[in-house]
């Protein structure tokens, strides 16, 4: 999959998945990693659509759904900006670990590895690299 | 929604060849259509029965709850298959041509997608390469004040870089100017991405019609349903 930068967010999108979806989440976890600044412009609904080379409707569609969570703000004429607040990004981050969880569960039940199996390993495991 | 296009048992044959059999599908307003199928599927004739060039022998079909005639075709902007235009114009003439013949012409949009298009106002016809040439046409369609748009296969036999000032074109006047777009291309990679709505059609029948975006949680990208229909 190719990268694209669109000023300061990367995005890469796969055909294969809903587009909408897939803008949305990487313009989240851009957010929740403090890979942007608080406060930052997102890039206009024209920019990212030629850029992505998608229809016009899917980022309008991510970029309501961001504004309905709180985690931007569309001011009138001027664009749309990341929140400025750090409780609405820590619930973000919060929410995006608690999924993540959900997924590292999932592949250890696959793997028929049991819950003490599982924590023991976490243990183990090497935070720092 | 409401549809911009109701086609209902619409039959269609050249003699012994059938183009349309029985054909019920309609086409929402305000979106973005890919019009997909293999060579013979229908796709052309269908576009040529909307702006009332052919005549179908049974069925009916309503364009904005109207019956097609010659007078709602000002509401419409046609590139047929295998567009042509005048070799001895220049695009200047060409343009200037146009808003005198074409209903809702905008000079001002025509001339910002020359330049975005990068084509010289001075350039014969005649002397254009196929992607500029095609790229002509598709502006002499989109920089129009009507409701439906219909492109029948735009990106055919052009270069990359035309395609994709086409498609920048496409997303700037969506942007611009809401309108019903129907687009028939065999370049489904290339353009998926760009629509709201996709019709399957094979042998004059509809096959598969859905939203993109469900479709891709259900089953994949649109290209690799293409596939699986028609292989």
């Amino acid at each position: 999959m190719e990268n694209i930068q669109v000023g300061d967010f990367n995005f890469q999108m796969d055909l294969s998945k809903p587009l909408y979806e897939q803008v949305l989440q990487q313009i989240r976890h851009a957010i929740a990693r403090s890979d942007v600044p608080l406060g930052t412009k997102l890039p206009s609904v024209r920019e990212l659509a030629q850029q992505l080379k998608i229809n016009p409707n899917t980022v309008m569609r991510a970029y309501q759904e961001l504004d309905r969570d709180h985690l931007t703000e569309t001011r009138r004429g001027q664009g749309t900006f990341i929140t400025s607040d750090l409780d609405t990004v820590k619930q973000v981050k919060m929410a995006l670990a608690s999924e993540a969880v959900l997924v590292f569960v999932s592949s250890m039940k696959k793997l028929g590895i049991d819950r003490p199996t599982a924590e023991s390993l976490l243990k183990e495991v090497a935070w720092h690299e | 929604m409401s549809n911009a296009l109701e086609i209902k048992y619409l039959s269609k044959s050249y003699g012994p060849k059938i183009a349309l059999d029985d054909l019920y599908v309609s086409f929402p307003e305000g979106q973005i259509t890919g019009l997909l199928g293999p060579n013979g599927a229908g796709k052309s004739t269908l576009l040529k029965v909307i702006v009332g060039l052919v005549k179908p022998q049974a069925g009916n079909i309503l364009v904005f709850g109207q019956p097609p005639h010659w007078k709602f075709n000002a509401e419409i902007a046609y590139l047929p298959d295998r567009a042509k235009w005048y070799k001895v114009h220049t695009i200047e003439r060409a343009i200037n041509y146009a808003l005198t013949i074409l209903p809702g012409f905008d000079l001002p949009r025509a001339l910002e997608m020359i330049k975005t298009m990068d084509l010289d106002l001075d350039s014969r016809v005649s002397a254009l390469s196929k992607g500029q040439q095609a790229s002509l046409y598709v502006i002499l369609c989109l920089a129009r004040k009507v409701k439906l748009v219909l492109l029948d296969e735009p990106f055919t036999g052009i270069d990359l870089l035309s395609r994709e000032r086409i498609i920048q074109s496409l997303i700037d006047s969506m942007l611009d100017q809401p309108q019903t777009i129907i687009i028939s291309t065999h370049e489904i990679h290339e353009t998926e991405s760009l629509f709201d709505h996709v019709v399957f059609l094979n042998r004059g029948q509809l096959v598969l019609e859905g939203n993109v975006e469900a479709l891709r949680q259900e089953k994949g990208c649109i290209e690799s349903i293409y596939r699986g229909l028609f292989r």
